[in-house]
């Protein structure tokens, strides 16, 4: 299934409110906006739990020439649900991050050589010209609506989010829904995409989790006493 | 491994590091680079990012350290009357970071959540009433509907690039945020409310504080929202590792075609 069925909870937006919107919209300028220019759809699953899968809808905007930075909403409509963040690195810049920091980053290699990341409404071979530049690329993904199991609001902790590496990770179901829905095969795009290829060095042994599920917990602080009200005595 | 209140380990990407400013290090985006992405959005359909309507200014506070604020940029999108998602940016600039999503929700919707829910959440009267939440270069009387809303809304921001401390490229785990209140460490430091209010050049926040007075806040502040107000208490994230779920079929390892 696409996205989540579940409606966000609140009335219809009131004429007043959609006046003003109007106005804002019109006047104001969106510029970090205006700059996300491409749409990719693709795959991830918790980085804790394989079985749980998500069709992701990035809008993505080049920093540089290194550095993107995406927007994931749950689907490719006007209702979509903005669901998390996704920044994407080169090679280069992975290999400089912090041992610690490597496992939170996944590869994008086998997404795109195998076909099942792709950018919607774009001629396929348009797509291969900056697929074979992603397909060298690092992600770093984080959800903070877990619309997979129906949630209705973003609730709890951000989770991490990894991306396919190998054949069968991927439901079926999942891959022809949104084959169906996009008119794409992801077959024929693999055969396309056979000439491309990944990382120089490979793929860096600590990205993907190191091999392990990763989940964020929440953890209490104390904060400095001056933070919270005065106390009555000294 | 990592946490959202610890600094990242020794990299020239993170804050501190050697070489030039915060900006993601890396090749300016190639003329190539630039004519794919003029292509792709004629003919990509970009419905979600085209729901921004509204771009709003405030300041949020890290929940695990008070004195850590930051400036915030908001592009917001409604899914309905009582319910806003808004990608946040260190800047209105074209190239802005990238460095968080909040949701706000009306206070009806808020007082359905579940109290361990609620901690993660603030409360938004504050900013409105004093002014440091602005929406830049729109009259404050087009938007005082708005900003009536606003005041009786909670929000729920994770920063995922702390920007402030130096990062160069987005480190470590998403950060809880907390909203600017009126007491204690909760206030925005002067300097960054100035700065703010001389680069939009519009009313500063003494003349929006008084303009304001007239908004009503809401009846009652939930007490688990900002937290930190009644408790003491911040929050940090840290990255637990375990074995990962996976499929049956992933079990096995793939048979080598030489066999």
């Amino acid at each position: 299934m696409a996205s989540s069925h579940v409606e966000v909870p609140g009335e219809a937006t009131e004429t007043g409110t959609a006046v003003v919107e109007t106005a804002t919209g019109i006047i104001q300028s969106f510029a970090p906006i205006n700059q996300i220019h491409q749409h990719l759809c693709a795959f991830h699953f918790y980085a804790d739990d394989m079985t749980r899968q998500v069709e992701a809808h990035h809008y993505c905007a080049h920093l540089n020439e290194e550095v993107r930075q995406c927007l994931i909403f749950d689907s490719s409509k006007a209702d979509a649900k903005l669901i998390g963040v996704e920044y994407i690195i080169s090679p280069m810049l992975f290999l400089a991050l912090p041992e610690e920091e490597k496992p939170l980053w996944h590869s994008h290699e086998y997404e795109v050589k195998s076909g099942v990341l792709f950018m919607p409404d774009l001629p396929l071979s348009v797509q291969r010209m900056d697929l074979e530049k992603v397909v060298k690329t690092y992600g770093k993904t984080f959800h903070f609506w877990q619309v997979d199991r129906g949630d209705a609001l973003p609730l709890g902790l951000p989770s991490i989010m990894m991306a396919l590496t190998r054949d069968g990770q991927l439901y079926d179901h999942l891959a022809k829904d949104v084959e169906n829905r996009f008119d794409i095969s992801f077959e024929k795009e693999r055969e396309n995409r056979a000439y491309m290829s990944g990382p120089e060095h490979g793929i860096h042994p600590l990205a993907n989790g190191a091999g392990k599920g990763l989940k964020l917990e929440l953890r209490d602080i104390d904060l400095p006493q001056s933070n919270s009200f005065p106390r009555i005595f000294v | 491994m990592a946490s959202s209140d610890k600094e990242p380990g020794s990299t020239p990407l993170g804050g501190g590091g050697e070489g030039e400013g915060p900006t993601p290090p890396g090749q300016l985006t190639t003329m190539g680079s630039k004519l794919l992405d003029k292509g792709a959005k004629m003919l990509q359909s970009m419905k979600p990012v085209k729901q921004v309507q509204q771009h709003a200014c405030s300041f949020a506070l890290y929940a695990h350290d008070h004195t850590r604020q930051i400036e915030t940029h908001l592009y917001i999108s409604r899914l309905n009357q009582d319910f806003l998602q808004c990608p946040i940016y260190d800047s209105d600039d074209p190239l802005a970071r990238l460095i968080g999503v909040e949701y706000i929700v009306a206070e009806n919707i808020f007082e359905t959540l579940p109290p361990e829910e609620q901690k993660l959440w603030h409360s938004h009267a504050y900013e409105i009433k004093s002014g440091l939440w602005v929406h830049p270069r729109v009259a404050e009387m087009i938007v005082k509907p708005e900003l009536k809303w606003l005041a009786k809304t909670y929000g729920k921001f994770w920063c995922t690039w702390q920007v402030d401390r130096g990062d160069r490229v987005p480190l470590g785990t998403p950060a809880l945020m907390m909203s600017p209140q009126g007491i204690n460490a909760g206030q925005v430091r002067p300097d960054l409310l100035k700065s703010r209010d001389d680069k939009y050049k519009m009313y500063s926040s003494e003349e929006l504080k008084e303009s304001r007075l007239e908004i009503e806040e809401p009846e009652w502040l939930n007490p688990n929202a900002d937290y930190w107000k009644q408790h003491g208490k911040g929050f940090a994230l840290d990255v637990l590792e375990m074995d990962m779920k996976c499929m049956r079929v992933n079990l096995l390892p793939p048979v080598p075609e030489s066999l």
